[in-house]
């Protein structure tokens, strides 16, 4: 396994779960009986992640893609197959493994309610037996990047969620993990906080060269910051490859958008069957790259126009569709 | 190396607990002192309600004040020696996922709470035996402070025991889900073999001798006992033999409680 930061071999796991239909009469029948249901969450997945590449972990809510990082960050034992991160098998929980790791979890707090970051950090700093002095500087540094040193002093409760976000980010890196788990990390957040952590995180990666796993929901997260893309579908990993390779081997659609200067009196139809009603003004179409040259002349035929834009269709939509279509598949 | 961060992890711990217990100081104070002092005080009166109606000098061999003495210092003993808020928090963050945060970081779920709960009992042990100290004084009831270290060693052993004993508990929370219920249950179990509700010397002499055998009466019966002069340093070495007994039966379970816990994890709320 030398090599990788991350294999895994047949990996996948299970979970059982309770079915209870509903009403009060299935209630107290489930008193006493209780059907249980096998669902595999992650089906046999064989992986190798390289030194320093960010992953991004991509898939529809279910797909697998959290209980993959869960067993990966040692959370989870898996039903079956093996895992080595860093070395170790993550389940076993090693210190030595754990000390060299680090899950953030966009959706769950991680540092201390009660206590204000800094005395959070200085907790942190104790339980990976950092130096007092140097993980002092390491959160002002950090805190200084992300901008927010002023509330290093003020309770966890009362911050913004942006600002409680970016706290969380320096407890996950302030010992400086080598591989780090990043699940969600901008939910939620407005669109200024999403890109100032993603500059953030993209800077970071780029310095320290960390091995990243990264999921989110958020496309612009992947498409900026990860090297790799694992699509996740039900359980099997579908697509893994770079993201650009992702966008060539997709179906190649543009956006044709813009404005006639007047309604339209009656109904068209353009080459690759797409229609413009009578009476509007503004379109909005998505053709292939290979039939613009026959679409934009039939479309000039229409009318004169005042506004035209065309565009390459952005990756949350092909990621949509690809998603889509596999599902349809399978 | 290795000890040196066990030692400054578990000790960052405690001050973890010191910290956040002192942040909320109404519910701080009211969990310290007004509870045990409220217990206490219902205790005394009943005590002296019933002194008053049968007119009696003694009850099994001892004084009124010896037990309006065991009335006040149990109220006291018991909250030190009880363990359901540390129990319900580890249960909650089995519930909830908030064990991820402790799963995937250098330390233990078990080290994490017990030396949060050993700290907080620390805290609430210095400032809530003021009470019963100054009240014993002022209201001349027995009370040998010399004993108070040794009784509150016994007291603190206990709690390791009974810390044992709410981690699985709380284990099971990883199949079970909600547990809360047997929390309860075992606070009440725990309250009469333990010596809260009444003091042990009112059973009959055989239940009393077998109960004497038991862990649990370290919790308030043995100290309590001990520290107003009911019982002699005898008793207090039982005690540790018992707790000791008892860490032994327990530690097992606990371990296999926690691997298969761990085994039925989902990862909540991740």
């Amino acid at each position: 396994m030398s090599g990788f930061v991350i294999q895994t071999e047949n990996l996948c796991r299970t979970y059982k779960s309770y079915q209870k239909q509903e009403g009060l009469l299935n209630s107290v029948k489930g008193f006493f009986s209780r059907k249980y249901v096998e669902k595999r969450a992650l089906l046999p997945t064989t992986i190798s992640i390289e030194p320093g590449q960010i992953v991004g972990l991509v898939g529809a809510n279910g797909a697998g893609k959290t209980t993959l990082l869960k067993l990966l960050s040692g959370l989870i034992v898996p039903s079956e197959g093996e895992a080595l991160v860093l070395g170790f098998r993550p389940w076993e929980r090693k210190y030595d493994f754990l000390r060299k790791i680090s899950l953030l979890l966009g959706q769950k707090n991680q540092l201390w309610w009660d206590l204000t970051p800094n005395d959070s950090f200085q907790l942190l700093t104790k339980i990976y037996g950092l130096s007092t002095i140097p993980a002092r500087r390491r959160v002002e540094e950090l805190s200084h990047l992300l901008d927010c040193e002023h509330v290093l002093q003020t309770q966890l409760r009362r911050l913004s969620l942006g600002e409680r976000m970016k706290m969380e980010i320096i407890g996950a890196l302030l010992h400086e993990p080598e591989v780090l788990f990043l699940d969600e990390p901008t939910i939620g957040l407005d669109i200024v906080a999403q890109s100032k952590i993603r500059d953030f995180l993209r800077d970071y990666v780029h310095k320290k060269s960390p091995t990243v796993i990264l999921t989110s929901h958020y496309m612009d997260d992947i498409a900026i910051l990860a090297h790799r893309l694992l699509l996740i579908q039900k359980g099997t990993i579908v697509y893994d490859g770079s993201v650009n390779h992702f966008m060539e081997t997709t179906d190649k659609e543009q956006v044709v958008s813009g404005k006639f200067q007047a309604p339209l009196s009656k109904n068209f139809l353009l080459p690759g069957n797409l229609e413009l009603n009578a009476g509007k003004k503004e379109f909005h179409l998505k053709i292939m790259a290979e039939n613009l040259s026959t679409f934009l002349p039939a479309l000039i035929q229409v009318g004169p126009i005042d506004e035209l834009k065309i565009e390459k269709v952005d990756f949350e939509d092909v990621m949509h569709q690809f998603l889509q279509a596999e599902s349809s598949i399978r | 190396m290795l000890c040196t961060n066990f030692f400054r992890r578990n000790l960052a711990f405690v001050r973890l607990a010191v910290i956040t217990n002192l942040e909320y100081r109404l519910n701080y104070f009211i969990d310290a002192v007004l509870q045990p002092l409220m217990t206490a005080g219902i205790e005394v009166v009943l005590w002296i309600a019933l002194f008053q109606a049968t007119q009696s000098q003694q009850f099994a061999g001892f004084s009124r004040e010896s037990y309006l003495s065991y009335a006040l210092w149990s109220g006291f003993m018991a909250r030190v020696s009880s363990n359901w808020m540390y129990e319900f928090r580890m249960i909650f963050d089995i519930e909830s996922g908030g064990i991820n945060t402790i799963l995937t970081r250098p330390m233990s779920f078990f080290e994490y709470y017990l030396s949060q709960f050993l700290g907080y009992k620390g805290i609430t042990t210095v400032i809530s035996f003021i009470f019963p100290t100054l009240l014993s004084f002022y209201l001349d009831l027995p009370c040998q402070l010399e004993r108070f270290p040794l009784a509150l060693l016994l007291i603190f052993y206990y709690l390791i025991l009974l810390f044992i004993f709410s981690f699985i508990i709380a284990n099971l929370a990883f199949k079970l889900t909600r547990v809360g219920s047997l929390t309860i249950a075992k606070n009440f179990i725990l309250m009469i073999l333990s010596g809260e509700l009444f003091p042990l010397d009112m059973l009959p002499s055989q239940l009393k001798k077998f109960m004497l055998y038991l862990p649990f009466v370290n919790g308030t019966f043995a100290p309590t006992a001990f520290l107003i002069g009911r019982t002699d340093v005898n008793q207090i070495s039982i005690g540790f033999v018992s707790i000791t007994i008892g860490i032994l039966c327990l530690a097992p379970l606990a371990i296999y409680s926690w691997k298969k816990g761990l085994t039925n994890y989902v990862g909540t709320g991740a």
